[in-house]
Order: C-alpha cells, then structure tokens, then sequence
C-alpha cells in the first residue's frame, strides 16, 4: 500500500469524486420526480444551474491547458533563442 | 471501421436520439419529470466520466504498492553514478 501523503490525497480525490457525483446525480435525475414542495429542493440551485456550472468549469479548465501549453511553449522559445 | 470512427458513429446516434427526444421531433409525449432528467442527460454523462475518471485515479494512487528498499536503493545507485561521473570529469 502506498504511504502518508500518497494515501491522504489518493482517498481525498475517491471523496471528492464521490460527494459530487451523488449531489450531481440527485440533482439531476432525482429532484425532479421528487414532489416540488419537499423541504429537499432548498439544498439545491435551480436546474439551468445544472448545465451552466459544469459547462463554465470545463471552459476554465480548457483555458488553464491552453495557457498552460502557451506558457511552455514561450519558455522553450526563450531557451532555445539563448543558446543560439 | 477504426476506433474513432466506431465511437464518432456511438456519439453520433446517441446524440440524434437525445435531440430527437428533447426537441420532441418524434411527437412523443414523455411526462413531464422524465423531460426535465432527459434534456441535462449529455451534461450529467459527462460529468459522472469525470468523476469516475478522478475518483479511479485516486483510489489508484491511494492503493499503489511502495516498494521502500527498492527506493533506497535506487537513490544510492543515483549518489554512486553521481560521483562517478563527477570524478571522470562531468560537470552537472
């Protein structure tokens, strides 16, 4: 078995993946068959949200690989450039 | 058929299929609780793929197989090559 801070983050992202995909799949197949006056649905974002959120992070991340690949792009340029 | 096509042909006929049903184009008439889990379905795929993507990752690095006294070795044969190389005349 792996050791210390290995163990720590490798159970950290199994929860983290678990907590978001049982609130994602309540609110997306399970709060609409569930009756609109239920106390449960104040847990919950409207659903245009449901689409909106995941949408605007996979856009984030998009953005944070391009730069990312710009960023090492300009640094080998740099290095390449010096040693000419 | 190579793979890419294999799957561009699965996500293509799942997709019409979702369009079709969401834009009702078929005249079916779903109820109402049904239509609103249908139309976030391709978002709700997604997300899940990368959750179970993260959550295998994790339980992949959690459950990974250290192996101490191969470790250590390694980095004494790092140090002995180190020298070596440094004394035949090596910069680093």
């Amino acid at each position: 078995m792996a050791t210390g801070t290995d163990q720590v983050v490798g159970l950290g992202l199994v929860a983290v993946s678990l907590i978001i995909f049982t609130y994602y799949t309540a609110w997306v197949i399970l709060l609409p068959f569930i009756d609109s006056q239920h106390v449960i649905h104040k847990y919950f974002l409207p659903r245009a949200y449901a689409v909106a959120i995941p949408l605007a992070a996979g856009l984030l991340l998009l953005l944070f690989v391009g730069l990312f690949i710009t960023y090492v792009m300009l640094k080998s340029e740099r290095v390449t450039k010096k040693t000419q | 058929m190579t793979k890419l096509a294999q799957w561009l042909w699965g996500l293509a006929i799942l997709g019409s299929t979702w369009a079709a049903l969401t834009t009702g184009a078929l005249g079916l008439e779903l109820p109402l609780s049904c239509q609103e889990v249908l139309w976030p379905l391709p978002a709700y795929l997604l997300v899940s793929a990368g959750c179970y993507a993260l959550g295998t990752v994790g339980y992949r690095v959690a459950t990974f197989h250290d192996c101490e006294d191969a470790a250590r070795e390694l980095q004494s044969q790092i140090q002995e090559a180190r020298a070596d190389l440094a004394r035949r005349g090596l910069r680093f």
